[in-house]
């Protein structure tokens, strides 16, 4: 028998000691290469079709319509070097692909381009050939022209302007990637804090094997290097299976993931190659080595001297303050989720210290010796559990955070869509069907004593600001401005915004628009419609939770003649009159047998289920760390209480009655968890306060409300006392059982105390 | 005749179920005057713990009689006996890890209705005065039994139960802390038996109870050849 297997014959003794690292190792494998997958893929994709188009030029109508195949074929026609850019969303998939025509971009190289399609392989990641895209089965598809630089003079009706992927709302995405990112961070935190408490609990049952190696001669640093082997062998059990699972994971959330972010972020999500293994590989292998071999790396001095500083409170006071000053004054995300770090990993360490201050404090002044030991045993539970407990008060504050955020946002949101939606029916103009006629109908027949309201929305594009940093937004123009719209709540708002508005004075902006352009209520903005620019001040901001696009709202009759409607819509609230009476009248006008009509709720479960897919990913992966932070410290209470069975039972020989001794037991574990839940609670306010007042700006582009949720404390609260009672539970099967003395050992070295 | 602390007869124990059940005490009886003394003797597994913890209520014997302080065992009120009359020492680990030894002696005081005042008094009796604020593992083995034996007599117990009490300290140390046992056990008047595998400890007992040869064996029938 090697020493190896003598070490790991530790393992046959406490299977479940094994099982647990390693069914750690596989979760937390399995959720942070889920999210690493996610993300990456997200950002490979930005960063892969980025490339190819890299300071490249489109061409685009001057009257905001879409390109088609005849506006391709009579510039081409003109002699223009062009290059189609066909954006397909194949019927069943989540991402994009892109047709291109690498003939068609033979004269990008004469002009001395480099990028070309030539010899790469078009296999769908995304690029493919434009014939194959254009066959696809497809849910919706785009035709871009990319134009070389110098191409020539264009005709009348088009303009160049710059190619980007995603140039207005890129930076929301990447911050929306970079918050996940933050979040399974958090996640390696804390699963890190579980593996290492259950490591050490094996450790400190070996220790004396350990020293009966040392006694037949086997060198400590041998013992170590067969430890780092022993945790190398569970990483490469764990990580396979993990990997193909976080993998498998990814894949059931990409659908609502791509959806996400081209829904909220217009962040176009195109099909990349490559399977991601290398970093989730080197990552978790730090992340065991790091938590479970960090007492032989760190040098024992500077170790024992770093034991005296986070003990005595100071730095775990240090670490709040500066990270508490960080999150104020981070300019920007990644400071903050430092700052952010800085602050947890503070209340992390303060919260053992203060435990076991109370318990010896506690302990100090009850005169009554029963109570005495009970305070003293709770330290010393404190103290034993500390890493356990540390990672459920991070875990319940996280989830408590992200709940509160979720809440205020559904609520918030809930609120503005009922505004948005205060028109019972939205009925949406056919193509080629005259709005205008059907605009004096409804003019004509209802009355305003019918109760009757309704206003017609015309959708198109336009640009804001001067030539060279003008941007594109999409255009809402209202007519009449009505009492549907009036009552909407604005962030913003100059005097009499509506009246102002309805008379076309002015523009309204989106809170996204208005923040990215540091634009307020009052400031004279360019704005460029169907090629005429004009001057207009802004009369109010309004909020919009759903889509990061810049907006503008005006008043129908500020369009110009030429401007192109692409979509058309009637908002109606038909009162007495009745919605089929219009819906017949208007059907017949415009001589369509049926017509597209969607009510209020179908509208709202719409946006409602957009809302569930973007939190999904965010508390699938919370609730899934507060469970495993749960069952860890739910075991580890149990192992550790169970090793001072001797200590129940000696009290049972002292004549104590069972249930008396069981009360006590019940109680200190309630106590040690609820602990974990109350100190949980200020860490979780706190984190809410910057989830909502600066991760949100800086991450999405709107802030919220400050709410606070007590019933669902009060939840987490319950959960804590479930696991207190579970690990009460477990210990009265065993209190009936013959109780192992204490070694000796553990006597001698002082660690029951 | 002289009051008897315990009587005992007729005692059985065995463990396990009915078919394979392992027999550990069988037929067992002797007697203990008030303020006598008792060594249980016998190789190892003969039943020696089994036996104390049958007599202090933890175990409950088969059949046989068990009469304690003039009651039957059945009737007894185990937990106030073990709280306020009858004293248990183990080889190790008598006290609890998380409360210096002063307070230790107090919480076993206090629970047997006590005054908890002379906690200091019986650490000074059992030399171990200037101790008394160091925790179980800041003290040698030898001062942890004292320190035990002065938590059994801060309970001023009428009957001692002691299970290799001296067992894991060296020859010196262990006279020493039965040296402190005898001559309280005589100052108090108490009773006491003791497990021990040490023939010399066993002689300062008034009585030896050699349970290897009484109780297994005898019924087990002559060894096998
Ligand atoms: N709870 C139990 N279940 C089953 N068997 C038991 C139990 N407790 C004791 N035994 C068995 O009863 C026998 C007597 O055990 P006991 O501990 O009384 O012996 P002992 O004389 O005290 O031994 P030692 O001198 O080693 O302390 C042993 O064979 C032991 O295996
Ligand atoms: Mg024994």
């Amino acid at each position: 028998m090697t020493t190896f297997t003598a070490l790991l014959s530790h393992y046959r003794r406490h299977p479940w000691q094994g099982a647990a690292l390693a069914l750690l190792m596989l979760l937390a494998t399995t959720l942070w290469t889920g999210i690493h997958h996610l993300t990456s893929e997200a950002r490979a994709s930005l960063g892969q079709s980025e490339r190819a188009v890299e300071a490249r030029h489109q061409v685009q109508r001057i009257d905001g319509a879409v390109l088609t195949v005849e506006d391709f074929v009579s510039l081409r026609r003109q002699g223009l070097c062009l290059m189609p850019w066909l954006e397909v969303l194949p019927e069943g998939e989540s991402r994009r692909v892109i047709g291109v025509d690498p003939l068609a971009a033979l004269c990008f190289q004469r002009q001395g381009d480099v990028a070309s399609f030539d010899g790469q392989p078009l296999r769908g990641d995304p690029f493919l050939d434009i014939a194959d895209a254009a066959a696809l089965p497809a849910r919706q598809s785009q035709l871009f022209l990319i134009v070389a630089p110098n191409t020539g003079v264009l005709p009348e009706a088009y303009r160049i302007t710059s190619f980007s992927l995603a140039p207005d709302t890129g930076q929301l995405g990447d911050s929306f990637l970079l918050n996940l990112d933050a979040l399974s961070v958090l996640v390696l935190l804390i699963t890190g804090l579980l593996l290492r408490s259950v490591y050490l609990l094996s450790l400190s049952q070996r220790r004396d094997s350990f020293a009966l190696l040392n006694r037949f001669g086997v060198p400590v640093r041998r013992v170590r290097w067969h430890l780092v082997a022993e945790l190398v062998c569970l990483a490469l059990l764990t990580l396979i299976p993990g990997i193909l699972l976080g993998q498998l994971l990814a894949n059931g959330l990409a659908g609502g993931f791509a959806s996400v972010m081209e829904g909220l972020f217009d962040s176009r999500q195109f099909a990349t190659s490559g399977n991601n293994w290398l970093v989730p590989t080197v990552v978790m292998m730090a992340l065991l080595l790091l938590v479970c071999a960090a007492d032989w790396l760190i040098p024992d001095k500077l170790r024992k001297a770093s034991v005296f500083v986070i003990r005595s409170g100071l730095l775990a006071l240090l670490f709040i303050v500066v990270g508490t000053g960080g999150v104020w004054l981070a300019p920007n995300l990644l400071w903050l989720f430092v700052s952010v770090a800085l602050g947890l990993a503070g209340a992390g360490l303060l919260m053992p210290w203060c435990l076991s201050a109370l318990s010896s404090r506690m302990s100090r002044a009850s005169h009554q010796p029963l109570r005495r030991w009970w305070w003293a045993e709770f330290g010393v539970l404190c103290r034993r559990l500390a890493l356990p407990l540390v990672a459920l008060q991070l875990a319940l504050a996280m989830v408590l955070a992200v709940q509160a955020l979720v809440t205020t946002f559904e609520a918030t949101f809930d609120h503005w869509l009922g505004q948005r939606l205060s028109a019972d029916y939205y009925l949406e103009v056919p193509t080629g069907a005259d709005a205008e006629i059907a605009a004096h109908w409804l003019t004509q027949n209802l009355p305003a004593t019918s109760g009757a309201r309704w206003h017609r929305v015309l959708r198109g594009q336009g640009r804001i600001g001067l030539d060279s940093q003008s941007r594109s937004v999409d255009v809402f123009a209202l007519a009449p401005v009505g009492s549907l719209v009036t009552e909407w709540d604005l962030i913003e708002q100059t005097e009499q915004p509506w009246q102002q508005l309805a008379a076309g004075h002015g523009v309204m902006l989106n809170e996204q628009l208005a923040y990215r352009q540091g634009l307020a209520a009052g400031d004279q903005i360019q704005l460029e419609l169907a090629g005429q620019s004009m001057s207009v001040p802004v009369l109010g901001i309004y909020p919009d939770y759903g889509r990061p696009a810049g907006e503008v709202l005006m008043a129908g009759d500020l369009l110009p003649d030429d401007f192109s409607v692409a979509f058309e819509s009637f908002s109606i609230s038909p009162g007495s009159v009745g919605i089929e009476t219009i819906t017949e009248a208007l059907a017949g006008i415009w001589q369509q047998p049926a017509l597209t009509l969607r009510d209020n709720r179908s509208i709202r479960d719409l946006a409602n289920r957009v809302f569930d897919q973007t939190f999904m990913l965010t508390r699938a992966m919370t609730l899934l760390t507060l469970a495993l932070a749960a069952v860890a410290l739910l075991l580890m209470g149990w192992v550790f209480l169970a090793t001072r069975l001797w200590y129940f039972r000696l009290l049972e020989v002292w004549g104590l009655e069972r249930a008396a001794i069981f009360l006590r037991l019940l109680t200190l574990a309630l106590a040690v968890s609820l602990s974990a839940a109350v100190l949980a609670l200020p860490v979780g306010v706190g984190l809410t306060w910057v989830l909502v007042q600066r991760i949100n700006p800086l991450a999405f582009g709107w802030s919220l409300p400050m709410e606070l949720y007590p019933g669902f404390w009060l939840e987490l609260l319950a959960l804590a006392l479930v696991i207190g009672v579970c690990i009460a539970l477990l210990m009265r099967r065993q209190l009936g059982r013959p109780a192992v003395r204490p070694s000796v050992t553990g006597t001698v070295t002082g660690e029951e105390r | 005749m002289t009051e008897m602390l315990l009587t005992v007869r007729g005692l059985r124990k065995s463990f396990g179920s009915d078919e394979s059940a392992v027999p550990v005490l069988a037929e067992l009886a002797f007697k203990l005057p008030a303020g006598g003394s008792l060594a249980l003797m016998g190789r190892s597994g003969s039943g020696k713990s089994t036996l104390l913890n049958i007599l202090c209520g933890l175990e409950r014997p088969e059949a046989g009689e068990l009469i304690l302080f003039g009651q039957d065992y059945r009737r007894a009120d185990w937990q106030q006996l073990r709280r306020e009359r009858i004293g248990v020492v183990f080889q190790e680990a008598n006290l609890m890890p998380t409360l210096s030894l002063l307070d230790n002696v107090r919480l076993r005081a206090a629970l047997a209705g006590q005054p908890q005042s002379r906690g200091q008094h019986w650490l000074d009796t059992l030399d171990i005065g200037e101790l008394a604020q160091r925790f179980p593992d800041q003290v040698s083995g030898g001062q942890r039994q004292r320190a035990a034996l002065a938590m059994v007599f801060a309970m001023a117990p009428a009957l001692i139960l002691a299970d290799e009490p001296t067992g894991s300290l060296d020859r010196v140390t262990a006279d020493d802390v039965a040296d402190s046992l005898f001559r309280l056990q005589a100052e108090t008047g108490c009773g006491l038996i003791l497990a021990t595998h040490d023939p010399e400890l066993a002689s300062r007992c008034q009585r030896t109870l050699d349970l290897a040869h009484r109780a297994v064996d005898r019924d087990a029938g002559p060894p096998l050849p």
